[in-house]
């Protein structure tokens, strides 16, 4: 056999390894299955809340129900908002506990470390992963419910809380910020499901500590005593989405929220980024 | 060191016929919170050689063939592959290198194709425009291509096994380990296996297959360490390690007890047999025996080493504890 030289260190694409990702979550029928639950939900909601308006339409009034969610601009953002605290962290989480936990359980995380596929690098393209996913899904969901909106109650519906009429483009900004919002919120979930997914080989020991995390979360932000706690509960601002029904926006609440999630990005891909380099696999 | 230098010791490298090693380990330990999986291992690979890896369950095959692969840092001690230290030259020296470690690992709801399209991805010596052809090739290579487009999760054992090697064999490789790979395949399938061995060792692979299986690394290796309880208790090429086993030769002649005399005479010893004696060869060689037996006038039918193979080998290695 001839000498051969040793090349330099060589690395695949990082477009298709990117792509390989993508296609791989795409094609799992879970995430399918929620997506489509995801795209559901708005219409379901729209159509609920016209129906349970319909008898009290009849006597030349309108509901508390339907002025609330019959319009193209409160209807994305109670739909997010009502997401927001079960069906998007669960699908956030879910995508994240296949992606190491879930990975490390079938073998393919050994397969993609010894191609070699750098646990760094590793660990960016499965954040990439979830970031998409969770994005994707908010988008997608309050897209869709500001198009219900649009067709049930027309374009001249877009009334704020605070009483005044929106334009279609001004009440379309304010759904994507609404959006843009809750996706940041979903990241820092993201992160720190991708951090216990690191730690672990079961994608359901992921689920059950995230989402019942976000759950006790939930409880401890409604007990007074633990005041000095809530700062740092994720879940805390999640109220505020509703400040963007606002004329004008409030922005005091929404902005703490953005912070306290990137505080928890942060410390989320520091754990994970640790977990990974020290990780057995 | 950097490359251009490591290109410049090429050329003095080959003038000096030192053997160069795929592998080399050395005193590798690990530590399972307070379980010794594996110690004092230093291993040594030859390029071009087919080393089989032999130890009862549990002798620390696997927990070597992960540290040498970069899956499990070692609680002490240092893995080179082809000159250059893991876990710094991963990114060099793994693309060159296949494995099947424990077992196929694959997503049971894409199909055989798919799933190696996935692994192809993330190969980095195989460009974007070439991945579809590798995948069809190693599909073709390990007897999947009419299940290909099935779902991984209907496959049976035998043919998880294949697509695993058909993993390994993405790539051409210049070093494939294969952690158990005849697990679960039936005779033919074995066979298979031997023949890509065989394959790749023609062409210059070095190959490390991990077995319990003794007629398995028999059959197809040119070089065998034995494990047992973490450590490497014996290592080198199989045909030396085979004689050193045993020290007997088998020589038929119908003249039993002539035979004995006229050895015993030399100080050889020897016991008769039922159509013939074995000699201790301990003491002698061959042709010294052959030579004193016609000095003797005894009529020799047939002189054969005898061969315990493997099993005893690796009985008086692994038993003696």
């Amino acid at each position: 056999m001839t000498a051969q030289v040793m090349p330099g260190p060589v690395r695949a694409p990082i477009g298709r390894l990117l792509r390989s990702e993508l296609r791989w979550i795409y094609r799992r029928p879970r995430t399918l299955i929620l997506l489509g639950l995801l795209a559901l939900y708005p219409i379901l909601f729209g159509i609920g809340t016209q129906l349970v308006d319909a008898p009290v339409r009849a006597n030349g009034d309108q509901s508390i129900v339907a002025a609330v969610a019959g319009n193209a601009l409160m209807l994305p953002v109670i739909v997010l908002s009502t997401t927001m605290i079960f069906f998007l962290p669960l699908g956030t989480t879910m995508t994240a506990s296949d992606a190491l936990a879930g990975e490390a359980s079938h073998g393919t995380l050994r397969g993609l470390l010894l191609a070699p596929v750098s646990r760094v690098r590793l660990l960016a393209i499965k954040a990439f992963g979830v970031a998409v996913v969770s994005a994707a899904a908010a988008l997608m969901t309050s897209l869709i419910a500001f198009v219900t909106g649009l067709v049930i109650a027309g374009p001249g519906s877009l009334v704020s809380i605070s009483g005044t009429t929106l334009p279609v483009g001004e009440g379309l900004w304010r759904v994507l910020l609404a959006t843009g919002w809750v996706i940041v919120q979903m990241w820092a979930v993201g992160a720190i499901a991708l951090a216990v997914s690191a730690s672990t080989e079961h994608p359901l020991l992921v689920l059950a500590s995230v989402i019942g995390g976000l759950f006790v979360f939930g409880l401890l932000s409604t007990i007074p005593v633990l005041d000095w706690m809530h700062p740092f509960l994720i879940t805390e601002s999640w109220d505020s989405i509703v400040d963007v029904l606002r004329d004008p926006i409030l922005s005091e609440n929404l902005v703490t929220g953005l912070l306290r999630a990137v505080c928890y990005i942060v410390i989320g891909y520091s754990l994970a980024l640790a977990r990974m380099i020290t990780k057995d696999s | 060191m950097t490359f251009a230098e490591a290109e410049a010791g090429v050329g003095t490298a080959s003038a000096v016929p030192t053997p160069v090693l795929a592998a080399r380990t050395r005193g590798l330990r690990k530590l399972y919170r307070n379980t010794v999986a594996v110690d004092h291992v230093d291993l040594d690979v030859p390029e071009g050689a087919v080393l089989g890896m032999l130890g009862p369950n549990g002798s620390g095959k696997t927990t070597t063939i992960r540290m040498m692969l970069g899956l499990t840092t070692p609680t002490a001690g240092e893995v080179e592959l082809f000159g250059a230290r893991l876990p710094e030259a991963a990114q060099a020296v793994l693309p060159q290198v296949g494995a099947l470690v424990e077992g196929p690992g694959f997503h049971p709801f894409l199909s055989g194709r798919e799933n190696l399209l996935r692994c192809a991805a993330a190969e980095p010596l195989l460009r974007s425009s070439a991945i579809a052809k590798a995948v069809d090739e190693a599909l073709e290579r390990v007897g999947l291509s009419g299940a290909a487009s099935r779902r991984y999760r209907g496959y049976s054992l035998g043919m998880k096994q294949r697509m695993g090697l058909a993993a390994a064999l993405l790539v051409p490789r210049r070093f494939v380990v294969l952690d158990e790979p005849t697990n679960g395949l039936d005779p033919a399938g074995t066979r298979e296996v031997r023949t890509v061995i065989a394959d790749l060792h023609a062409a210059g692979t070095t190959v490390l297959v991990s077995s319990h299986l003794l007629s398995e690394v028999e059959a197809t290796c040119t070089h065998v360490a034995v494990l047992h309880q973490g450590t490497v208790v014996a290592q080198g090429e199989l045909r030396d390690m085979l004689e050193a086993s045993n020290a007997g030769l088998l020589v038929s002649t119908p003249e039993i007890t002539a035979a004995v005399d006229a050895l015993r005479d030399n100080r050889i010893p020897a016991r008769p047999m039922p159509d013939g004696l074995l000699v201790d060869l301990t003491s002698t060689t061959a042709p010294e025996v052959v030579a004193t037996l016609v000095r003797a006038d005894i009529p020799v039918h047939e002189v054969h080493k005898q061969r315990t193979g493997l099993e005893d080998l690796f009985a008086q290695l692994t038993e003696t504890s």
